[in-house]
């Protein structure tokens, strides 16, 4: 269903100036008193009026028995009181002229109850505002300081947009990007997708200022194909990584031809993301892995990967794992193979992957990858320093970034392996834009989404 | 001028079948521009004529057999002086074998050499919509589900790559001496058919199995379509 409005009403309900949240209670144990003290915790600007018809003021807010009756225009209503009384909750807000509302209320598709959430949509529709849920945490914004749910923070600053069907995992997520140091300038939790799915959420970021990468976390879609044609045309402008679970819905329907049965076991997904130039992950680690790889590096335009380590082991597993992740490591052209030979100690190897040894210092990291990311037959890099007794992995990071600024245009990923001595190190790393991994094989994995990147960019011809 | 493959789906449609019989769905193949053997259908008590040249196969024609070997109903390498006697004793084990089978009658098709057996299926998939697959035929696909797919419509680019793509890839590009397969002709045959799921929402589903592959060029020999309203 083509919703023209749509796009300008969920901008509004993303960057709200006035909030009313319906269900604002002063009991700490609900979640209407949860999203009032969000928004005033984590310092939303905007205006906020509780709504409760049993309250004078919550949270020194003046309270107001219904939502017609807040003396001001609002944005954005938050619905969270028991899902029978949701429609008229709905219907007060469309009365008030709203842009958008936030159903957190559970209790409708998910249990059976579809046809009361096809209702909520018919009245949104026709209103033409934006309707999230129902059964949703809520938006985490912050490029606009706005906790608008019963997440207890915000998510670590940044610009990646996460779109999750789960609220659960959104909650779980929130600390998860402090920990990593991922930032986000959104997350959005889309539950039921009544009349919002990842299509309109994707329609949306493509112009959204502040997203410059997009994660999602699937675990359905409402219609493949227009996912497909929507991601598509975004792809092109910022890459979306896909992290999907469960498997393709094929429906009870049994097939009768070979292919039907055939296709019943793939997972078409995965053929539905190539086309779409979607990055597919697995597994929330990896989807941030590639998200956080995607974000700051720019995406890999050929196949040739180079591995410069100085550790054989190292450099051995992450040839393992590049060939496991369809970008093998191939041999080097003989000049460029001539040039690092004379760099490098007579120990070490100069074949791709290239092993600087256990002595290689800072210097020795700045001239090969210089050398390396110089020849035009290399499309990117993964540097691997594994933590050695006489070299400082923080010198090695200054070495890494100063050397990564030269060369803008080729994508490298390090890896640090090491304890708490490397733990700066990639800070510095990370803070230069350098995505950094604990182990070889997840920043393989990451390169590889560098190159499925640049592959269906190659493939629409940009 | 009316679309053949269009009056081809709405008989069948008309006459409450939703499977083409053998004939039909070679003809839709052709019409298609996918290439086939020559073939013959002849009706249940004609005289089958075919203007070319043996050694023939003979399969028996029936909406209501679906594994025609297992009622032998399937016979290779007959010549031409012996195929009046053969089309009549097909009809007759197969009626001995399926006694309640309606029997429409007996194609006659040329029998294709031997060259590499590849598949190429249509699907639809509920959420993402018609489905190509392509495989190498027996037990790559059978055992191993060595299959790439991709969504419809596929340019000719993609479909190179989707051939490129499977584990079997090695036989195709020429394995122990060996001439190389047809590259482009299997290529051509999944952008075909593809177009077809793109531009025919009744074709529910659709398997070449065996699209053979020779080194120049490339025929499919079994051609099934399942339909839908």
């Amino acid at each position: 269903m083509s919703r023209p409005w749509l796009k300008e009403a969920l901008k509004r309900t993303l960057y709200p100036d006035s909030v009313a949240v319906i269900g604002a209670s002063r009991s700490p144990r609900k979640i209407g008193f949860q999203v009032v003290y969000n928004l005033i915790k984590d310092g939303f600007r905007g205006r906020i009026y509780p709504v409760n018809p049993n309250a004078e003021e919550i949270m020194g807010l003046k309270a107001y028995p219904s939502i017609t009756s807040i003396p001001d225009e609002v944005d954005v209503a938050v619905i969270a009181i028991p899902a029978e009384k949701v429609r008229r909750a709905l219907k007060g807000s469309i009365e008030k002229g709203v842009s958008g509302v936030v159903v957190i209320t559970s209790g409708f598709a998910e249990v059976g109850r579809a046809e009361e959430e096809r209702e909520l949509v018919r009245m949104a529709d026709e209103a033409g505002i934006a309707l999230l849920g129902p059964n949703v945490v809520g938006i985490l914004n912050t490029d606009h300081n706005m906790n608008l749910s019963f997440c207890p923070s915000l998510p670590y600053r940044g610009r990646i947009t996460m779109v999750t069907q789960s609220g659960a995992l959104a909650i779980g997520l929130v600390g998860w990007t402090w920990a990593n140091r991922i930032g986000l300038s959104k997350m959005v939790s889309i539950g039921n997708m009544a009349q919002i799915g990842f299509e309109e959420m994707l329609e949306y970021l493509e112009d959204d200022e502040d997203t410059e990468t997009i994660l999602l976390y699937m675990e359905s879609l409402k219609d493949g194909r227009r996912f497909v044609e929507i991601a598509r045309e975004v792809s092109k402008k910022k890459p979306i990584v896909a992290i999907k679970s469960g498997r393709s819905q094929r429906g009870a329907k049994a097939a009768m031809s070979h292919t039907g049965s055939l296709a019943g076991d793939v997972k078409l997904y995965d053929v539905a993301f190539r086309a779409s130039g979607v990055i597919p992950a697995y597994g929330l680690e990896d989807g941030f892995d590639k998200a956080l790889a995607l974000h700051l590096q720019p995406p890999m335009r050929g196949p040739n990967l180079v591995v410069v380590t100085n550790g054989g082991g190292a450099g051995v597993l992450a040839s393992d794992f590049a060939e496991e992740y369809g970008l093998p490591l191939r041999d080097m052209p003989q000049d460029l193979e001539k040039e690092v030979r004379r760099a490098i100690s007579p120990f070490g190897s100069p074949k791709n992957p290239i092993d600087l040894t256990g002595n290689a210092y800072k210097e020795d990291y700045i001239e090969v990858l210089d050398k390396v990311l110089s020849h035009p037959w290399v499309d990117g890099v993964v540097a691997i320093y594994v933590h050695a007794a006489i070299t400082d992995p923080y010198e090695i990071a200054d070495g890494i970034v100063s050397i990564v600024r030269r060369h803008p245009g080729k994508p490298v990923i390090m890896s640090m392996i090491g304890g708490r001595e490397v733990s700066i190190a990639n800070t510095w790393l990370r803070d230069n834009g350098i995505p950094v991994y604990p182990s070889p094989r997840r920043a393989v994995a990451a390169a590889s989404a560098l190159y499925r990147y640049g592959e269906f960019l190659e493939r629409v011809g940009m | 001028m009316s679309d053949p493959i269009n009056s081809i789906i709405s008989k069948a449609l008309s006459e409450g079948r939703k499977a083409l019989l053998e004939h039909e769905a070679l003809e839709l193949a052709r019409a298609a521009e996918i290439p086939t053997p020559r073939y013959l259908f002849t009706p249940l008590g004609s005289r089958p004529e075919p203007d070319f040249p043996p050694p023939y196969v003979l399969k028996i024609v029936s909406p209501d057999i679906i594994h025609k070997s297992d009622v032998g109903g399937v016979r290779l390498n007959i010549g031409g002086d012996e195929l009046e006697r053969e089309v009549g004793e097909l009809v007759e084990t197969v009626k001995r074998n399926a006694p309640n089978a309606e029997i429409t009658g007996v194609l006659v098709m040329e029998m294709a050499e031997e060259g590499v057996e590849t598949l190429v299926g249509l699907t639809r998939d509920p959420q993402f919509g018609p489905v190509v697959a392509f495989g190498l035929g027996g037990i790559f696909v059978e055992i191993y589900r060595d299959v790439s797919f991709r969504l419809a419509p596929i340019p000719i680019e993609e479909a190179r790559e989707m051939i490129r793509e499977v584990k079997a890839y090695k036989i195709l590009s020429g394995y122990r001496g060996r001439p190389p397969a047809d590259i482009d002709a299997l290529a051509d045959v999944i952008v075909k058919v593809s177009q077809l799921g793109d531009k025919y929402p009744e074709i529910m589903e659709m398997d070449i199995n065996p699209l053979i592959a020779y080194p120049r060029g490339a025929l499919a020999v079994d051609v099934r379509v399942i339909l839908g309203e």
